[in-house]
Protein backbone atom coordinates (compact mmCIF):
# COMPACT_ATOMS: atom_id res chain seq x y z
CA UNK A 1 0.00 0.00 0.00
CA UNK A 2 0.92 3.80 -0.77
CA UNK A 3 3.02 5.24 2.56
CA UNK A 4 0.87 8.11 2.63
CA UNK A 5 -2.25 6.29 2.57
CA UNK A 6 -1.26 3.46 5.26
CA UNK A 7 -0.03 6.99 6.91
CA UNK A 8 -3.56 8.61 6.74
CA UNK A 9 -5.71 5.38 7.30
CA UNK A 10 -3.48 4.51 10.75
CA UNK A 11 -3.53 8.21 11.72
CA UNK A 12 -7.49 8.29 11.89
CA UNK A 13 -7.90 5.45 14.10
CA UNK A 14 -5.05 7.12 16.10
CA UNK A 15 -6.32 10.63 16.43
CA UNK A 16 -9.97 9.31 17.23
CA UNK A 17 -9.28 6.69 19.97
CA UNK A 18 -6.78 9.67 21.33
CA UNK A 19 -9.96 12.39 20.74
CA UNK A 20 -12.60 10.15 22.72
CA UNK A 21 -10.48 9.10 25.51
CA UNK A 22 -8.95 12.51 25.85
CA UNK A 23 -11.96 14.27 26.23
CA UNK A 24 -13.83 12.56 27.91
CA UNK A 25 -11.01 12.59 30.48
CA UNK A 26 -10.71 16.28 30.24
CA UNK A 27 -14.57 16.64 30.59
CA UNK A 28 -14.31 14.49 34.12
CA UNK A 29 -11.99 16.48 35.57
CA UNK A 30 -14.65 19.15 36.36
CA UNK A 31 -15.99 16.67 38.35
CA UNK A 32 -12.74 15.90 40.25
CA UNK A 33 -11.99 15.03 43.37
CA UNK A 34 -14.78 13.53 43.41
CA UNK A 35 -14.83 11.42 39.93
CA UNK A 36 -11.37 10.58 38.40
CA UNK A 37 -10.73 12.75 35.84
CA UNK A 38 -7.84 12.76 33.09
CA UNK A 39 -5.50 15.73 31.78
CA UNK A 40 -3.20 17.86 33.34
CA UNK A 41 -3.27 20.87 35.77
CA UNK A 42 -2.38 23.39 33.27
CA UNK A 43 -5.14 21.84 30.67
CA UNK A 44 -8.24 22.70 33.76
CA UNK A 45 -6.76 25.99 33.82
CA UNK A 46 -6.98 27.01 30.64
CA UNK A 47 -9.83 25.95 30.13
CA UNK A 48 -11.48 27.81 32.85
CA UNK A 49 -9.41 31.04 31.37
CA UNK A 50 -11.55 30.36 28.22
CA UNK A 51 -14.51 31.61 30.65
CA UNK A 52 -16.89 29.05 27.69
CA UNK A 53 -16.26 31.34 24.94
CA UNK A 54 -16.24 29.13 21.67
CA UNK A 55 -13.82 31.80 19.92
CA UNK A 56 -11.04 31.90 22.78
CA UNK A 57 -11.14 27.85 23.09
CA UNK A 58 -10.66 28.08 19.45
CA UNK A 59 -8.02 30.54 19.12
CA UNK A 60 -6.13 29.20 21.72
CA UNK A 61 -5.89 25.58 20.21
CA UNK A 62 -5.37 27.24 16.91
CA UNK A 63 -1.99 28.64 18.38
CA UNK A 64 -0.74 25.48 19.49
CA UNK A 65 -2.02 23.53 16.30
CA UNK A 66 0.91 25.61 14.25
CA UNK A 67 3.04 24.42 17.06
CA UNK A 68 2.18 21.17 16.35
CA UNK A 69 2.51 21.23 12.45
CA UNK A 70 5.72 22.89 12.55
CA UNK A 71 7.06 20.29 15.06
CA UNK A 72 5.69 17.38 12.76
CA UNK A 73 7.69 18.88 10.37
CA UNK A 74 11.11 19.13 11.63
CA UNK A 75 10.76 16.31 14.11
CA UNK A 76 7.69 14.01 13.78
CA UNK A 77 6.72 14.49 17.41
CA UNK A 78 2.90 16.11 17.28
CA UNK A 79 3.84 17.73 20.71
CA UNK A 80 1.96 16.63 23.75
CA UNK A 81 -0.09 19.81 22.97
CA UNK A 82 -2.38 17.66 21.17
CA UNK A 83 -4.16 16.05 23.84
CA UNK A 84 -3.72 18.58 26.63
CA UNK A 85 -4.44 21.66 24.37
CA UNK A 86 -5.68 21.55 20.38
CA UNK A 87 -8.38 18.38 21.27
CA UNK A 88 -10.05 19.84 24.26
CA UNK A 89 -9.96 23.36 23.26
CA UNK A 90 -11.43 22.50 19.91
CA UNK A 91 -13.46 20.00 21.12
CA UNK A 92 -14.95 23.06 23.80
CA UNK A 93 -15.42 24.89 20.88
CA UNK A 94 -17.75 22.85 19.03
CA UNK A 95 -19.74 21.50 21.42
CA UNK A 96 -20.24 25.16 22.70
CA UNK A 97 -21.22 26.93 19.34
CA UNK A 98 -24.60 26.76 19.65
CA UNK A 99 -24.96 25.68 23.85
CA UNK A 100 -22.92 27.83 26.65
CA UNK A 101 -24.03 25.82 29.07
CA UNK A 102 -20.97 24.49 30.82
CA UNK A 103 -23.40 21.43 32.43
CA UNK A 104 -24.36 20.49 29.11
CA UNK A 105 -20.74 21.11 26.97
CA UNK A 106 -17.61 21.06 28.28
CA UNK A 107 -18.32 19.36 31.60
CA UNK A 108 -20.14 17.03 30.25
CA UNK A 109 -18.19 14.02 29.29
CA UNK A 110 -20.53 12.36 26.51
CA UNK A 111 -20.80 15.32 24.55
CA UNK A 112 -17.00 16.37 24.88
CA UNK A 113 -15.65 12.58 23.55
CA UNK A 114 -18.28 12.73 20.53
CA UNK A 115 -16.87 15.64 19.51
CA UNK A 116 -13.02 14.90 20.22
CA UNK A 117 -13.18 11.96 18.41
CA UNK A 118 -13.89 14.27 15.41
CA UNK A 119 -11.42 16.51 16.21
CA UNK A 120 -8.93 13.92 17.00
CA UNK A 121 -9.34 11.95 13.67
CA UNK A 122 -8.98 15.17 11.46
CA UNK A 123 -6.36 16.74 13.10
CA UNK A 124 -3.77 13.67 14.15
CA UNK A 125 -4.72 12.97 9.77
CA UNK A 126 -3.86 16.48 8.91
CA UNK A 127 -0.92 16.77 11.09
CA UNK A 128 0.82 13.37 10.10
CA UNK A 129 -0.13 13.67 6.24
CA UNK A 130 0.72 17.35 5.15
CA UNK A 131 4.26 17.90 7.87
CA UNK A 132 6.17 16.72 4.63
CA UNK A 133 4.44 18.84 2.10
CA UNK A 134 5.53 22.36 4.65
CA UNK A 135 8.75 24.23 3.26
CA UNK A 136 12.45 23.59 4.66
CA UNK A 137 12.83 27.32 5.76
CA UNK A 138 9.54 26.44 8.22
CA UNK A 139 11.43 22.95 9.28
CA UNK A 140 14.32 24.66 10.08
CA UNK A 141 12.36 27.57 12.18
CA UNK A 142 10.34 24.12 13.89
CA UNK A 143 13.98 22.77 14.72
CA UNK A 144 15.83 26.01 16.00
CA UNK A 145 13.19 27.85 17.66
CA UNK A 146 10.32 25.89 18.80
CA UNK A 147 13.18 22.79 19.77
CA UNK A 148 14.98 24.50 22.13
CA UNK A 149 12.18 26.84 23.71
CA UNK A 150 10.30 23.08 24.89
CA UNK A 151 13.84 21.94 26.18
CA UNK A 152 14.08 25.16 28.20
CA UNK A 153 10.47 24.58 29.33
CA UNK A 154 10.77 20.96 30.65
CA UNK A 155 14.26 21.88 31.67
CA UNK A 156 15.09 24.20 33.59
CA UNK A 157 12.19 26.48 33.43
CA UNK A 158 9.31 23.90 34.73
CA UNK A 159 11.37 22.37 37.72
CA UNK A 160 12.04 26.22 38.91
CA UNK A 161 8.48 27.02 38.85
CA UNK A 162 6.80 23.62 40.64
CA UNK A 163 10.00 24.23 42.73
CA UNK A 164 9.28 28.21 43.71
CA UNK A 165 5.45 26.53 43.94
CA UNK A 166 6.21 23.88 46.44
CA UNK A 167 8.56 26.19 48.46
CA UNK A 168 5.56 28.49 49.12
CA UNK A 169 3.25 26.27 49.93
CA UNK A 170 4.52 25.41 53.18
CA UNK A 171 7.53 24.41 55.12
CA UNK A 172 7.23 20.47 55.14
CA UNK A 173 6.32 20.68 51.08
CA UNK A 174 9.31 22.95 50.59
CA UNK A 175 11.43 20.56 52.67
CA UNK A 176 10.25 17.34 50.51
CA UNK A 177 9.91 19.10 47.28
CA UNK A 178 13.58 20.33 47.39
CA UNK A 179 15.14 16.81 48.69
CA UNK A 180 12.91 14.70 46.06
CA UNK A 181 13.21 17.57 43.36
CA UNK A 182 17.23 17.38 43.59
CA UNK A 183 17.16 13.40 43.75
CA UNK A 184 14.77 12.99 40.95
CA UNK A 185 17.23 15.00 38.80
CA UNK A 186 19.75 13.19 39.92
CA UNK A 187 18.11 9.34 39.20
CA UNK A 188 15.79 10.54 36.86
CA UNK A 189 17.23 14.08 34.44
CA UNK A 190 14.37 16.06 35.46
CA UNK A 191 13.49 17.40 38.77
CA UNK A 192 9.74 17.72 37.95
CA UNK A 193 8.27 14.22 39.04
CA UNK A 194 10.38 14.67 42.25
CA UNK A 195 8.91 18.15 43.13
CA UNK A 196 5.58 16.94 42.54
CA UNK A 197 5.96 13.97 44.60
CA UNK A 198 7.17 16.00 47.35
CA UNK A 199 4.30 18.35 47.16
CA UNK A 200 1.88 15.26 47.13
CA UNK A 201 3.57 13.64 50.45
CA UNK A 202 4.48 16.86 52.44
CA UNK A 203 1.05 18.19 51.86
CA UNK A 204 -0.42 14.99 52.88
CA UNK A 205 1.39 14.70 56.21
CA UNK A 206 -0.05 18.56 56.70
CA UNK A 207 -3.38 17.78 56.31
CA UNK A 208 -3.54 13.83 57.47
CA UNK A 209 -0.41 13.49 59.59
CA UNK A 210 1.46 10.58 59.34
CA UNK A 211 -0.81 7.71 58.67
CA UNK A 212 -0.99 4.31 57.21
CA UNK A 213 -1.69 6.20 53.79
CA UNK A 214 0.97 8.75 54.20
CA UNK A 215 3.64 6.04 55.34
CA UNK A 216 2.71 3.70 52.34
CA UNK A 217 2.97 6.84 49.44
CA UNK A 218 6.15 7.79 51.01
CA UNK A 219 7.62 4.29 50.92
CA UNK A 220 6.51 4.03 47.41
CA UNK A 221 8.33 7.00 46.91
CA UNK A 222 11.15 5.10 48.14
CA UNK A 223 10.45 2.22 45.89
CA UNK A 224 10.29 4.57 42.63
CA UNK A 225 13.43 6.06 43.52
CA UNK A 226 15.82 2.96 44.01
CA UNK A 227 13.97 1.13 41.38
CA UNK A 228 14.95 3.99 38.68
CA UNK A 229 18.42 4.29 40.38
CA UNK A 230 19.12 0.99 39.39
CA UNK A 231 17.69 1.09 36.34
CA UNK A 232 19.52 4.04 35.09
CA UNK A 233 23.13 2.54 36.50
CA UNK A 234 23.45 6.03 38.60
CA UNK A 235 24.95 3.74 41.23
CA UNK A 236 27.82 3.02 39.63
CA UNK A 237 27.83 6.25 37.81
CA UNK A 238 28.15 7.92 41.85
CA UNK A 239 30.84 5.22 42.64
CA UNK A 240 33.17 6.19 39.78
CA UNK A 241 32.74 9.99 40.16
CA UNK A 242 33.62 9.88 43.03
CA UNK A 243 36.56 7.69 42.50
CA UNK A 244 35.70 5.24 44.53
CA UNK A 245 36.11 0.98 43.46
CA UNK A 246 32.92 -0.37 41.82
CA UNK A 247 32.15 -3.73 43.86
CA UNK A 248 32.42 -6.84 41.32
CA UNK A 249 29.31 -8.06 42.07
CA UNK A 250 27.36 -4.81 41.21
CA UNK A 251 29.19 -4.01 37.92
CA UNK A 252 28.45 -8.04 36.87
CA UNK A 253 24.82 -7.34 38.12
CA UNK A 254 24.34 -4.40 35.82
CA UNK A 255 25.73 -5.96 32.66
CA UNK A 256 23.28 -9.19 33.65
CA UNK A 257 20.17 -6.72 33.36
CA UNK A 258 21.71 -4.44 30.81
CA UNK A 259 21.50 -1.25 32.73
CA UNK A 260 24.90 -0.38 32.45
CA UNK A 261 24.84 3.35 32.27
CA UNK A 262 25.56 5.11 28.94
CA UNK A 263 27.16 8.02 29.26
CA UNK B 1 -14.08 -4.45 37.62
CA UNK B 2 -15.08 -5.20 41.26
CA UNK B 3 -14.55 -1.80 42.75
CA UNK B 4 -17.39 0.09 41.39
CA UNK B 5 -19.99 -0.83 44.25
CA UNK B 6 -19.74 2.37 45.96
CA UNK B 7 -19.93 4.66 43.40
CA UNK B 8 -23.00 3.25 41.71
CA UNK B 9 -25.01 2.63 45.25
CA UNK B 10 -23.57 6.77 45.88
CA UNK B 11 -24.72 7.85 42.50
CA UNK B 12 -27.84 5.87 42.14
CA UNK B 13 -29.69 9.08 43.70
CA UNK B 14 -28.09 11.79 41.28
CA UNK B 15 -30.27 10.92 38.16
CA UNK B 16 -33.68 11.35 39.88
CA UNK B 17 -32.49 15.11 40.85
CA UNK B 18 -31.61 16.18 37.09
CA UNK B 19 -34.31 16.90 34.80
CA UNK B 20 -32.57 17.18 31.82
CA UNK B 21 -32.18 13.82 30.26
CA UNK B 22 -29.27 14.65 28.03
CA UNK B 23 -26.48 15.33 30.88
CA UNK B 24 -24.73 12.24 32.46
CA UNK B 25 -25.27 12.65 35.87
CA UNK B 26 -22.81 11.14 38.34
CA UNK B 27 -22.87 7.44 38.32
CA UNK B 28 -23.95 6.98 35.61
CA UNK B 29 -21.59 5.18 32.42
CA UNK B 30 -19.58 8.28 31.58
CA UNK B 31 -19.27 9.60 35.35
CA UNK B 32 -18.71 6.19 36.89
CA UNK B 33 -15.81 4.96 38.28
CA UNK B 34 -15.09 1.86 35.82
CA UNK B 35 -15.68 4.08 32.70
CA UNK B 36 -11.86 5.75 33.58
CA UNK B 37 -9.58 2.53 32.67
CA UNK B 38 -11.77 2.29 29.37
CA UNK B 39 -11.01 5.97 28.77
CA UNK B 40 -7.12 5.44 29.31
CA UNK B 41 -7.34 1.97 27.25
CA UNK B 42 -8.88 4.40 24.40
CA UNK B 43 -5.77 6.87 24.83
CA UNK B 44 -3.50 5.18 25.48
CA UNK B 45 -4.18 2.76 23.00
CA UNK B 46 -4.01 5.74 20.30
CA UNK B 47 -0.65 7.09 21.84
CA UNK B 48 1.07 4.01 21.45
CA UNK B 49 -0.14 2.86 17.71
CA UNK B 50 1.39 6.81 17.28
CA UNK B 51 4.34 5.92 18.40
CA UNK B 52 4.45 2.61 15.89
CA UNK B 53 3.97 5.61 13.10
CA UNK B 54 6.77 7.24 14.48
CA UNK B 55 8.58 4.00 14.62
CA UNK B 56 7.93 3.15 11.04
CA UNK B 57 7.58 6.70 9.38
CA UNK B 58 9.51 8.86 11.40
CA UNK B 59 6.13 11.14 12.62
CA UNK B 60 3.75 10.57 14.85
CA UNK B 61 4.15 10.21 18.75
CA UNK B 62 2.58 12.43 21.12
CA UNK B 63 5.32 13.57 23.15
CA UNK B 64 7.03 16.58 22.81
CA UNK B 65 10.18 17.42 20.43
CA UNK B 66 12.62 17.18 23.31
CA UNK B 67 10.98 13.94 24.84
CA UNK B 68 10.71 11.97 21.34
CA UNK B 69 14.41 12.92 20.67
CA UNK B 70 15.39 10.76 23.68
CA UNK B 71 13.85 7.72 21.74
CA UNK B 72 15.16 8.75 18.48
CA UNK B 73 18.50 8.94 20.09
CA UNK B 74 17.94 5.20 21.22
CA UNK B 75 16.53 3.90 17.44
CA UNK B 76 19.49 5.52 16.21
CA UNK B 77 22.06 3.88 18.80
CA UNK B 78 20.77 1.35 20.06
CA UNK B 79 21.07 2.52 23.59
CA UNK B 80 17.66 3.12 24.88
CA UNK B 81 18.40 3.80 28.67
CA UNK B 82 18.14 7.37 28.90
CA UNK B 83 14.20 7.20 26.99
CA UNK B 84 13.08 4.09 29.52
CA UNK B 85 14.21 5.60 32.55
CA UNK B 86 12.61 8.63 31.93
CA UNK B 87 9.36 7.91 30.83
CA UNK B 88 9.43 4.92 33.57
CA UNK B 89 10.23 7.59 36.15
CA UNK B 90 7.75 9.86 34.69
CA UNK B 91 4.91 6.96 34.52
CA UNK B 92 5.67 5.98 37.90
CA UNK B 93 5.46 9.45 39.51
CA UNK B 94 2.04 10.17 37.47
CA UNK B 95 0.27 7.04 38.78
CA UNK B 96 1.04 7.65 42.15
CA UNK B 97 0.11 11.86 41.59
CA UNK B 98 -3.01 11.22 39.87
CA UNK B 99 -5.53 8.98 42.12
CA UNK B 100 -4.33 11.73 44.80
CA UNK B 101 -5.40 14.75 42.43
CA UNK B 102 -7.94 13.25 40.88
CA UNK B 103 -6.55 13.84 37.70
CA UNK B 104 -3.81 11.90 36.11
CA UNK B 105 -1.45 13.74 34.06
CA UNK B 106 -1.81 12.78 30.09
CA UNK B 107 1.47 14.40 29.42
CA UNK B 108 3.69 12.47 32.21
CA UNK B 109 1.50 9.30 32.24
CA UNK B 110 0.68 8.47 28.66
CA UNK B 111 2.64 10.64 26.37
CA UNK B 112 5.89 9.97 27.61
CA UNK B 113 5.47 6.52 29.89
CA UNK B 114 3.22 4.54 27.12
CA UNK B 115 4.04 6.68 24.35
CA UNK B 116 8.11 6.81 25.26
CA UNK B 117 9.59 4.61 27.81
CA UNK B 118 7.10 1.69 27.55
CA UNK B 119 8.28 1.54 23.59
CA UNK B 120 11.84 1.86 24.73
CA UNK B 121 11.88 -0.36 27.20
CA UNK B 122 10.54 -3.16 24.46
CA UNK B 123 13.06 -2.02 21.93
CA UNK B 124 15.76 -2.15 24.82
CA UNK B 125 14.10 -6.18 25.55
CA UNK B 126 14.55 -6.64 21.58
CA UNK B 127 10.86 -6.76 21.60
CA UNK B 128 10.07 -4.86 18.32
CA UNK B 129 6.63 -6.37 17.10
CA UNK B 130 4.21 -4.43 18.85
CA UNK B 131 5.93 -1.31 17.14
CA UNK B 132 6.20 -2.72 14.13
CA UNK B 133 2.60 -3.33 13.34
CA UNK B 134 -0.33 -1.36 13.61
CA UNK B 135 -2.53 -4.51 14.30
CA UNK B 136 -0.72 -4.94 17.57
CA UNK B 137 0.10 -1.28 18.79
CA UNK B 138 -3.66 -1.09 19.30
CA UNK B 139 -4.21 -3.74 21.43
CA UNK B 140 -0.94 -3.26 23.11
CA UNK B 141 -1.90 0.42 24.08
CA UNK B 142 -5.52 -0.66 25.16
CA UNK B 143 -3.89 -3.34 27.43
CA UNK B 144 -1.51 -0.97 28.86
CA UNK B 145 -3.74 1.59 29.50
CA UNK B 146 -6.28 -0.15 30.95
CA UNK B 147 -3.61 -1.72 33.47
CA UNK B 148 -2.72 2.15 34.29
CA UNK B 149 -6.60 3.24 35.13
CA UNK B 150 -7.00 -0.16 37.26
CA UNK B 151 -4.49 0.72 39.00
CA UNK B 152 -5.10 4.30 39.87
CA UNK B 153 -8.40 3.39 40.79
CA UNK B 154 -7.29 0.82 43.21
CA UNK B 155 -5.26 3.55 44.84
CA UNK B 156 -7.70 5.77 45.16
CA UNK B 157 -9.51 3.43 46.93
CA UNK B 158 -6.79 3.22 49.32
CA UNK B 159 -6.33 6.69 49.83
CA UNK B 160 -8.28 9.44 48.53
CA UNK B 161 -11.24 6.97 48.89
CA UNK B 162 -10.18 5.92 52.31
CA UNK B 163 -12.33 6.31 55.57
CA UNK B 164 -10.55 9.65 56.79
CA UNK B 165 -9.91 10.94 53.46
CA UNK B 166 -9.90 14.44 53.58
CA UNK B 167 -6.99 15.47 51.81
CA UNK B 168 -6.11 16.87 48.08
CA UNK B 169 -2.25 16.15 48.79
CA UNK B 170 -1.68 19.55 47.49
CA UNK B 171 -3.72 19.58 44.23
CA UNK B 172 -4.02 23.12 44.29
CA UNK B 173 -0.43 23.71 44.78
CA UNK B 174 -0.03 21.89 41.51
CA UNK B 175 -2.67 23.14 39.60
CA UNK B 176 -1.03 26.58 40.11
CA UNK B 177 2.45 25.57 39.21
CA UNK B 178 0.72 23.96 36.57
CA UNK B 179 -0.92 27.01 35.13
CA UNK B 180 2.12 29.19 35.39
CA UNK B 181 4.53 27.07 33.68
CA UNK B 182 2.32 27.11 30.90
CA UNK B 183 2.66 30.59 30.54
CA UNK B 184 6.71 30.43 29.98
CA UNK B 185 6.67 28.94 26.22
CA UNK B 186 5.35 32.32 24.60
CA UNK B 187 8.82 34.37 25.89
CA UNK B 188 10.95 30.76 25.58
CA UNK B 189 9.82 30.68 21.61
CA UNK B 190 10.80 34.24 21.43
CA UNK B 191 14.42 33.97 22.87
CA UNK B 192 14.75 31.01 20.81
CA UNK B 193 13.91 32.36 17.76
CA UNK B 194 15.81 35.79 18.23
CA UNK B 195 18.38 33.11 18.72
CA UNK B 196 18.66 31.31 15.83
CA UNK B 197 18.29 34.70 13.60
CA UNK B 198 17.51 38.45 13.96
CA UNK B 199 14.84 38.47 11.45
CA UNK B 200 13.27 35.43 13.11
CA UNK B 201 13.57 37.21 16.54
CA UNK B 202 11.84 40.21 14.93
CA UNK B 203 9.26 38.65 13.52
CA UNK B 204 8.35 36.13 16.59
CA UNK B 205 8.60 39.61 19.27
CA UNK B 206 6.16 41.34 16.77
CA UNK B 207 3.51 38.46 16.76
CA UNK B 208 3.99 38.01 20.21
CA UNK B 209 2.95 41.60 20.45
CA UNK B 210 -0.05 41.70 18.10
CA UNK B 211 -1.31 38.66 19.60
CA UNK B 212 -1.46 40.25 23.34
CA UNK B 213 -2.69 43.28 21.90
CA UNK B 214 -5.05 41.06 20.41
CA UNK B 215 -6.18 39.76 23.89
CA UNK B 216 -4.84 36.00 22.48
CA UNK B 217 -2.29 34.19 24.08
CA UNK B 218 0.85 35.60 22.98
CA UNK B 219 2.83 32.02 22.38
CA UNK B 220 0.49 31.59 19.37
CA UNK B 221 1.68 34.97 17.76
CA UNK B 222 5.29 33.96 18.80
CA UNK B 223 5.25 30.60 16.87
CA UNK B 224 3.49 32.00 14.06
CA UNK B 225 5.22 35.32 13.87
CA UNK B 226 8.57 33.07 14.12
CA UNK B 227 7.33 31.06 11.13
CA UNK B 228 6.23 34.23 8.66
CA UNK B 229 9.36 35.47 8.80
CA UNK B 230 11.43 32.09 8.31
CA UNK B 231 9.78 31.71 5.30
CA UNK B 232 11.01 34.67 3.75
CA UNK B 233 14.24 35.25 5.34
CA UNK B 234 15.07 31.23 5.77
CA UNK B 235 17.84 30.33 8.49
CA UNK B 236 20.17 28.16 7.79
CA UNK B 237 19.00 25.18 10.25
CA UNK B 238 20.53 22.60 11.88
Amino acid sequence: MNETLTIALESMVIGALIGFGASAGVARMFHAPKVQGMGAFRTLGELNACENDPVAHFSFGLGFFFNAWASAVGTGALTSDVDHRIVPHWAAALSMTKNRNLDETLHNPRRMAAYGAGVGLVLVTVLNTTAASIPHSLQNVAADVLGPASEWLINPVMPIVFWMAAVDAGRRSGGWGTVLGGLAHVVMGNAVPGIVLGIVVGKGIDDLGWTRVTKALAGAVVLLFVGSAFLRGVDIQLLQQMKADVPHWLSRLHDATGTTPTK
Amino acid sequence: MTTNDATTTAGAAAPAGRTRGKVPGEGSFWLSEWAFPLFVAALAAGIFAGTHLYYVYRTGTFSDVAVTAMLKGGMDSGSYGAAAAFGAGFLFARIIEGPMVGILDIGGSLQTGVGIGIPAMLLAAGITAPLEHFWLALPTGALLGALIGALILAIRRATVNSAGGTSTFGADVMMGAGNSAGRYLGPLVIIAAATASLPVGLGSTLGAALFYWWKKPLTGGAILGAMLFGLFFPIAGT
